[in-house]
Parts: structure tokens; C-alpha cells; sequence
């Protein structure tokens, strides 16, 4: 009994200290109340411009990427380039294959055929990815039981960066009052947020992003715009998928339509929209009869 | 911290030895930041308390056995035999590994839970990411799971490590039995088996993926491989009549451990303690290719 007393004694000790030890500690456990949406922070933070001479790393290249799942081509022979310094939009309806292709070139899924390139490097070719390229893909992708914080230690700690940085990140994003609440207490715009942290951690100069509009309200979408545009501003590339069309207008220089798993159209905004009334037209006409609603 | 700064930083290659200090160190970092941490270091140390209580109680009992048994000739022989030096050495070796055979299960389920919860959280993703050398990051939730597993012993032997010698006092059996080498053998036996345990839990959690379903096969082979192994070996020692048949149960992960730790042999017809640790060792090397292997190639979506 004596040994049992003991261990729960040292035990509690233990987990006071640790609670004492942490600011906010208290605060974890409570789901975020409503009207706590962080303030959008009036300065973006983007780092310093990238030098002309070094924009070639961050090309991305990819060409006849095609992925299948048992017989089924879900990515079809993709090609496309992003340019440094500007916004690339990845358009397309829903389950047209955009993930997909984002995650082969992140390395994430291995495609059946085709390669994609950032720099001259395929991504798992790059010693510290993170240093170079910033991904966002599903909201946040932090573990639930983890503190926003935490989970952006985590990645310093496995990038080799100082973890002063995950404070530097959660501030840029407007997450710092909430870093130290768990992530299951988190609004999807907060997760978003979170993801956009992570994305930004290791200062990359290439950024890469799976629909990071989603679950944001019209604040939130309006700094994440000034945000990516601001990235591409600095010399760094931006890709972007979507199916938000009327955001896409407002964001991207360049476009890349899929449907079906294959581009069926790419060039600069103005090219792809050409003799339509406007993006949405351009669109529907684009990927008629090829997207969930035939 | 420009990312013009960083960018030709990031084409050096770091040491593979620096990097994987780093990921260990981030696989560390993930236990002590969720509720994982809680439940195994603080349930474990609850076990292994509760593990000494019993493990007290029932010395005493056979020490001191209750006068109405009906073989009370028997047990007042063991108790006597407890005496010798031999014996205290046997009680001593039991106690500072006391409820081992349970206790190790928890570093299977460590194990299992270092790489499932990275699915079932959906931080594979980022995880990889950050480190697109998967062999790399496997190879640091091994040693983070081995770490864990040396962790773990020492705070099982901690806590024997204390209550033993009062035990051996209050018993009235010489403290000497403590140094004995039987003592030493179970203790260092035990630590290998801690560390062989979380490694097999490893690689079934990376074969397996789904932490419910890879806990409960642990669990499962675990619990289960004693009983199957004891079947399937003594219905070949009826058939064929070969006693050493009877050996091949150590084929079974649980009861390889078993042979492994225990002093003298585990049951009729077992082979030597090395066969167990061999067994476990392929079985932990198997597992974790395999999971390797699997990991390396599955996509990640």
C-alpha cells in the first residue's frame, strides 16, 4: 500500500510541477469558446525576398505525372510548371485527381508514372525539405491530443530548427493566445491556421497548398490571400489547389485546370479565361460532363 | 533567417547520424506531448507497484504456510527449501522481476502505439514530410521504442530494486541473496526482453497500421502464443513420441520471452535461454523489415 501511496504521491508532484511549469496549461483542456477566433495580425511575415539568381530552386516542374489505384487512372499523364514569383492555381471539381498530384509531388505517394520536380531535386531528394518547401495539406494535420505548440515543436525538433521558432509561427498566423490549447479545441479556420504555421515553419521558398481556403471565414480568407500573395511578392513560389473559383480569380497569376485526372487547360489567368465571360464560364466549359455532376 | 540563407544549407547533406539523433529526439518529443506519456510511464509504475504487492504476498503465503492445507507436507517443504541460500537467491530473482510477464506487456503496446498513432492521428503526413527518408524515421521510432523499453525496465527495477531488500528483511531471509547471479541473470534477462518486446510491437504496428486492430493481435499473440504452443507442441510429442518436440513452443513469441528469463528451464523439454532470446531477436529483426519494407513503399494519403 505504502509502495502504491508513493508512486501516486510522486506522480501527482510530477504532473503539477509540469502543469505549473506550462502558461496556459490551464486553459488546454476547454474547447475554444465561441467569438476566440485569433485575431488575423495586422503584419504578414513572409521573410526576406528571395535573390533572383536563386528563383530557379524553386521551380516546380511536373511532368506526365499519372497515378493508378487498381486499373483506375485517377491522374492522368499531368504536366504543368509553377513559376517563382507567382501564384499558381490548381483548379479543378472535386475529385478531379488535385490532391493526388500534390501528394506525388510532395513525395507523399509514389506515381505510377511521370516525375515532378522542385529546384532539380524530386522532394525526397532534398535533405531538409522544410527549408525549401512549405506544404499545407489536409486542415492542420496535427495530432488532436497535441497543443498547436507542441505540434509545431515537433516538426522544429525533427527539421533541426530552434523551437523558438514554432512561437515565431504561431504569432505570424495569429494562433499565439491559443498555442498552448489542445488542437481538439481548435475551429477548422484555426486548424487551417495551424496548417498555414506549419507550412511556414522552416521559411520555405517554394509553398504548396491543398485547398487552404476551406473552413476560413471571409477574414480569414481575405489575409490568407494577402498572405500567398504577398509569399509570391517575395520570389517564392505559390501553388494553390481549389475549387473556389471566385477566390482562385482574385489569387493566382497562372492557372492549371484538371478534371478527370488530366489538364485540360494552363496558362496565365487571362489566357485560360480567353474569350469567356469570366473564370466560372471558362471553368464549367473547361471540365463539362468530367466532374461528380455529369 | 532568410530563405535565401537556408536554401543551400538545406542541399548539404547532414550527417545520417545527426539527423537521426534529431528525429529520436522529435519521436521522444511526441510520446511526452500527449496523454501517451501518461498513460504508459504512469500506468506502468502503477503495475509494477502493484506487481511487488503481489509478488510480496504471495512469497509470504508460501513462506508461511496456512496449517490446514491438505498438502501441507509439500508446502512446509518449500518453505524450507525457500531458506536455503538457493532458495532465497530463486525469491529474490522473483521479486525484483516481479509481475515481468505482464509488465512487458506494456512495451508491446508502446511499441505499437509509436507508429499507429501516427496513422491514426493523420501526422504521417506531416511527419514525413518533414523527413521524405522514411527508412530514417522508422529507424528512430526503433530506437525510440527500445529507449522507451530500457526506460521502462528501469523504473520496473527501480521499484524492486526498493521494495526487495525490505522484503528479504522482513522475511528474515539473508539480504546476500540479493548479489546472488541468479538475481543478476533475471534482472539484465529482463531488460532484454523489454527492449525485444517493444521492437516486435513496432513492426506489427507498422505491418498493421490500426492501433486498435495491431493492439489487440499484440495482446493476442502474446496471450494467445502460449496456449497454441503448448498445443501444437505436445500433440507432436504424442504423435512422434520425441520429447524434444516439446522444445519447439519456444517457437512462440511469448514463450520464447518465457525461456528466455527464466532461471533453469522454462518447462519440460525446453532448450536453453539463448534459443528464447535468438527466437524473440529474429522475430523483432522480421517484424520491424517488414514494417520497414511496408512503410518505405505505402503511400500516404
Amino acid at each position: 500500500m505504502i509502495i502504491v501511496l508513493a508512486v501516486l504521491i510522486v506522480g501527482g508532484i510530477v504532473w503539477l510541477l509540469r502543469n505549473r511549469a506550462r502558461p496556459g496549461s490551464a486553459e488546454r483542456r476547454r474547447a475554444a469558446p465561441p467569438g476566440a477566433e485569433p485575431q488575423v495580425p495586422a503584419e504578414l511575415s513572409v521573410g526576406a525576398p528571395i535573390p533572383e539568381e536563386l528563383w530557379p530552386l524553386g521551380r516546380v516542374e511536373v511532368s506526365g505525372l499519372t497515378k493508378e489505384y487498381g486499373g483506375v487512372t485517377v491522374v492522368d499523364d499531368v504536366s504543368f510548371t509553377a513559376e517563382p514569383g507567382r501564384v499558381t492555381g490548381l483548379l479543378g471539381p472535386n475529385g478531379a485527381g488535385k490532391t493526388t498530384t500534390l501528394r506525388m509531388l510532395l513525395g507523399l505517394v509514389a506515381p505510377s508514372g511521370g516525375v515532378a520536380r522542385i529546384g532539380r531535386s524530386r522532394y525526397g531528394e532534398i535533405e531538409r525539405p522544410v527549408l525549401t518547401v512549405g506544404a499545407l495539406l489536409e486542415a492542420s494535420g496535427a495530432h488532436e491530443g497535441r497543443t498547436g505548440r507542441d505540434h509545431l515543436r515537433v516538426l522544429c525538433r525533427a527539421a533541426g530548427l530552434p523551437l523558438a521558432r514554432a512561437d515565431e509561427v504561431l504569432g505570424a498566423v495569429g494562433l499565439a493566445r491559443v498555442g498552448g490549447r489542445l488542437v481538439r479545441g481548435y475551429s477548422l479556420g484555426m486548424r487551417q491556421r495551424l496548417g498555414v504555421a506549419a507550412a511556414l515553419v522552416g521559411d520555405p521558398q517554394v509553398l504548396i497548398l491543398d485547398e487552404p481556403g476551406n473552413g476560413l471565414d471571409p477574414a480569414g480568407i481575405r489575409w490568407t490571400r494577402d498572405l500567398l500573395r504577398a509569399l509570391a511578392a517575395s520570389g517564392r513560389t505559390v501553388l494553390v489547389s481549389s475549387h473556389q473559383l471566385a477566390e482562385v480569380e482574385q489569387l493566382a497569376d497562372d492557372l492549371v485546370v484538371i478534371a478527370a485526372g488530366r489538364v485540360v487547360a494552363s496558362g496565365t489567368l487571362e489566357s485560360v479565361i480567353g474569350a469567356h465571360a469570366g473564370l466560372e464560364e471558362a471553368f464549367l466549359e473547361l471540365t463539362a460532363g468530367r466532374g461528380e455532376i455529369r | 533567417m532568410s530563405a535565401a540563407a537556408e536554401v543551400p544549407a538545406s542541399r548539404v547533406a547532414g550527417s545520417r547520424v545527426a539527423v537521426s539523433a534529431r528525429l529520436v529526439r522529435a519521436e521522444v518529443m511526441k510520446i511526452r506531448t500527449t496523454r501517451a506519456w501518461w498513460l504508459f510511464v504512469g500506468g506502468f509504475a502503477a503495475l509494477t507497484a502493484l506487481a511487488a504487492l503481489f509478488g510480496w504476498a504471495s512469497h509470504h503465503a508460501e513462506l508461511y504456510p496456512p496449517s490446514d492445507l491438505t498438502n501441507e507436507a509439500d508446502a512446509l517443504a518449500q518453505a524450507a527449501a525457500d531458506r536455503t541460500p538457493a532458495g532465497a537467491a530463486a525469491l529474490a530473482a522473483s521479486m525484483m522481476t516481479s509481475g515481468q510477464a505482464l509488465l512487458v506487456l506494456v512495451t508491446l503496446l508502446l511499441g505499437v502505439h509509436v507508429v499507429t498513432s501516427e496513422y491514426a492521428a493523420r501526422t504521417m503526413t506531416s511527419t514525413f514530410l518533414v523527413t521524405p527518408r522514411r527508412e530514417l524515421v522508422i529507424g528512430a521510432k526503433l530506437v525510440t521504442a527500445a529507449a522507451f523499453g530500457v526506460g521502462l525496465w528501469a523504473i520496473a527495477t527501480v521499484v524492486d530494486g526498493v521494495v526487495t531488500p525490505v522484503f528479504l528483511a522482513a522475511q528474515h531471509l539473508p539480504g546476500a541473496a540479493l548479489g546472488s547471479s541468479e538475481v543478476m541473470r533475471a534482472v539484465v534477462m529482463g531488460l532484454l526482453a523489454y527492449v525485444l518486446w517493444a521492437l516486435f510491437g513496432l513492426g506489427l504496428g507498422a505491418v498493421l497500421r490500426n492501433p486498435v486492430v495491431a493492439a489487440v493481435a499484440a495482446i493476442a499473440i502474446y496471450a494467445g502464443g502460449f496456449v497454441v504452443a503448448e498445443l501444437v507442441a505436445h500433440l507432436l510429442n504424442y504423435a512422434f513420441h520425441a520429447s524434444w518436440l516439446l522444445g519447439l513452443a519456444v517457437l512462440a513469441p511469448a514463450e520464447a520471452s518465457n525461456v528466455m528469463i527464466a532461471s533453469g528451464r522454462a518447462f519440460q523439454g525446453a532448450p536453453p535461454w539463448w534459443a528464447g532470446a535468438l527466437v524473440l531477436v529474429a522475430y523483432g529483426v522480421v517484424l520491424a523489415g517488414l514494417g520497414v519494407a511496408v512503410i518505405r513503399r505505402q503511400d500516404v494519403s
